[in-house]
């Protein structure tokens, strides 16, 4: 099932002579329980794919998709309820507030859906990312994959359709890494989410579903095995 | 509030250092109020506590007690509402034992009138009985007075016996001794031609007198020597501190801010309103103001026990609540400054 589709999608920057083109005709689909690869060099496009698909800015032209509706023509006040009820962000900084312990990161979530989240599905998503022992600690006090994994079960707290993520494995060596990787696709196939990896980081491959490619603001598919 | 706690309990040091700033500023606000209290009771604290509404100088005075005489032909009758006030500065000193002059306001009353009979509040001894019976203000005691004690008035060899201690016994920050009338025409040098000061009143006064006019209380205390531009200076010292605490504060609120944009950024991009953010630093404002001005007024209040009893203080504490309320008011107003930054923070920068 398709959980998100990017239409015909361009993106400029600038007008007139300083006008540049980021994104270029296009188009993508991400399926529940897969996990999407889109790789790319720095400045290739990739990033500004990620903030049109997750309401974060509005495509010059195109369509943004999600369970049927075009969310590029959303206002701003119904962008955030998308993103905070059927997007989940796992950014390269780890999107963790250094003054919340980790436990206080998702009872914050939890404040925020108006305490609507289930304590036993977060109980059980700590378990299985391996931080159930850490919620009394800061984000100072954990290493940088222990942080990656509680800014995952953040992501995955709410339990939204789509999970967007940002070079997750950008400060990781290559042993975290495989563990990052494993732990999306399980979740992507366990929780039956659309998950969506940018990253120029090619060690992520083995875990894709799909492959794209985002060259000079062009996007194409790319056989799994390539 | 969750997020203004949490942050508060985890940055000890930094939100310690901003409330400690914030009781500094009020501490310095709430002594200087004391202070122009403390100052203006004692400019004051007779008048008030006669309770009177209206005084009936001579009308060349310049509205001065101490320059007003009324001469006997021009005194009205006078009813169960009015009281004589023969005032006049004099020096007091012990007949025997230490020498230790003091500067005081002498106050001649009739025995038979309001003001003796109800509003002189005595903390020790009884009221004068007979011209040569004084009464000190109880402040003298400190100065090595005693009940019984034999003194002498600005150098003259009738002595006068003190028979008690009077409470707010203060005219023009100067102690108040209370004698009777014909004591005041001794001191003035009047004799009996002229009967009184002024003449107070608990009531409006109607005057027909033409050497005679009415003043109302207001009008008399404000025209006391230093009593309006000592509490004007006094006023235009604190709304100026109050101007600039509100302009630190709010530069700081505005920097704490500008630091916390890359983590409200990444909020704002996982979907978290900018009203619940906003929320948030105007909650953390309240905290720092309210935990600032509570300190503020503890620190005062220990200042207050610890301070000699020379100072003039005094906490007038409806003031003091209204001036906590403007303080914590003005802070939380400065919060509105990042507020807008808040509300204008693109998610956007989650990404940079």
């Amino acid at each position: 099932m398709t959980a998100i589709e990017l239409k015909n999608i361009n993106k400029d920057y600038g007008t007139g002579i300083s006008k540049v083109q980021v994104l270029s005709d296009v188009s993508f689909k991400a399926h529940s329980g897969e996990l999407s690869l889109v790789l790319g060099p720095s400045g290739s496009g990739k990033s500004t794919f990620l903030t049109i698909a997750g309401g974060l800015q509005r495509p010059t032209s195109g369509q943004v998709l999600i369970d049927g509706q075009d969310i590029s023509r959303f206002s701003e006040k119904q962008r955030d309820e998308i993103r905070l009820n059927q997007i989940g962000f796992v950014l390269q900084s780890y999107n963790l507030l250094s003054y919340l312990s980790v436990a206080d990161q998702f009872a914050l979530v939890d404040r925020v859906h108006k305490g609507n989240l289930s304590p036993d599905r977060l109980e059980k998503l700590l378990q299985e990312l391996g931080i159930d022992q850490l919620v009394n600690k800061f984000p100072d006090e954990l290493s940088g994959g222990q942080n990656q994994r509680v800014a995952i079960a953040r992501a995955l707290y709410t339990d939204p359709a789509i999970i967007l993520a940002d070079e997750p494995t950008a400060a990781l060596d290559s042993e975290r890494v495989k563990v990052v990787g494993r732990l999306m696709k399980e979740r992507a196939k366990q929780y039956d989410k659309a998950v969506v990896v940018v990253t120029h980081d090619l060690r992520l491959k083995d875990f894709a579903d799909r492959i794209y490619q985002i060259m000079d603001g062009k996007m194409t598919e790319q056989p799994l095995n390539a | 509030m969750f997020l203004a706690i949490k942050e508060i309990r985890h940055e000890k040091l930094r939100y310690g250092l901003i409330i400690g700033m914030i009781v500094l500023i009020g501490y310095l606000m709430f002594m200087l109020m004391g202070m122009m209290l403390g100052l203006a009771n004692e400019n004051t604290a007779a008048i008030d506590s006669w309770d009177a509404k209206s005084v009936v100088l001579n009308k060349n005075s310049n509205i001065s007690l101490s320059q007003s005489l009324i001469a006997k032909q021009d005194l009205p009758n006078l009813n169960g509402h009015q009281a004589l006030v023969g005032q006049t500065p004099a020096v007091i000193e012990r007949a025997k034992g230490a020498t230790d002059k003091q500067t005081i306001q002498f106050v001649g009353l009739d025995s038979s009138q309001f003001i003796y009979q109800k509003k002189m509040k005595l903390s020790s001894g009884h009221k004068p009985h007979g011209k040569n019976q004084v009464v000190l203000d109880e402040g003298l005691k400190s100065k090595g007075y005693l009940l019984g004690d034999q003194i002498t008035l600005n150098g003259s060899t009738q002595k006068y016996r003190v028979v008690g201690f009077a409470k707010d016994a203060k005219l023009n920050i100067a102690s108040i001794v209370y004698g009777s009338l014909t004591t005041w025409q001794t001191l003035k040098g009047t004799g009996d031609q002229f009967a009184t000061s002024g003449i107070f009143s608990d009531q409006k006064q109607t005057v027909k007198n033409k050497n005679l006019k009415q003043y109302s209380i207001g009008t008399f205390i404000d025209k006391l020597p230093g009593y309006a531009a000592q509490n004007m200076t006094f006023e235009f010292m604190i709304a100026f501190l109050m101007v600039i605490s509100l302009i630190v504060i709010t530069v700081f609120l505005y920097i704490l801010t500008m630091q916390k944009i890359p983590n409200y950024a990444v909020l704002r991009a996982q979907g978290i309103p900018a009203a619940y953010l906003i929320g948030a630093t105007i909650g953390q404002a309240v905290i720092l103001m309210v935990s600032g001005t509570l300190g503020a007024l503890l620190l005062m209040i220990v200042s207050k026990a610890a301070m000699p009893s020379l100072v003039p203080m005094l906490i007038n504490w409806p003031l003091t609540g209204i001036l906590s309320l403007a303080l914590v008011v003005l802070g939380v107003a400065g919060s509105l400054l990042p507020v807008r930054m808040i509300s204008r923070i693109d998610p956007l920068d989650a990404m940079r």
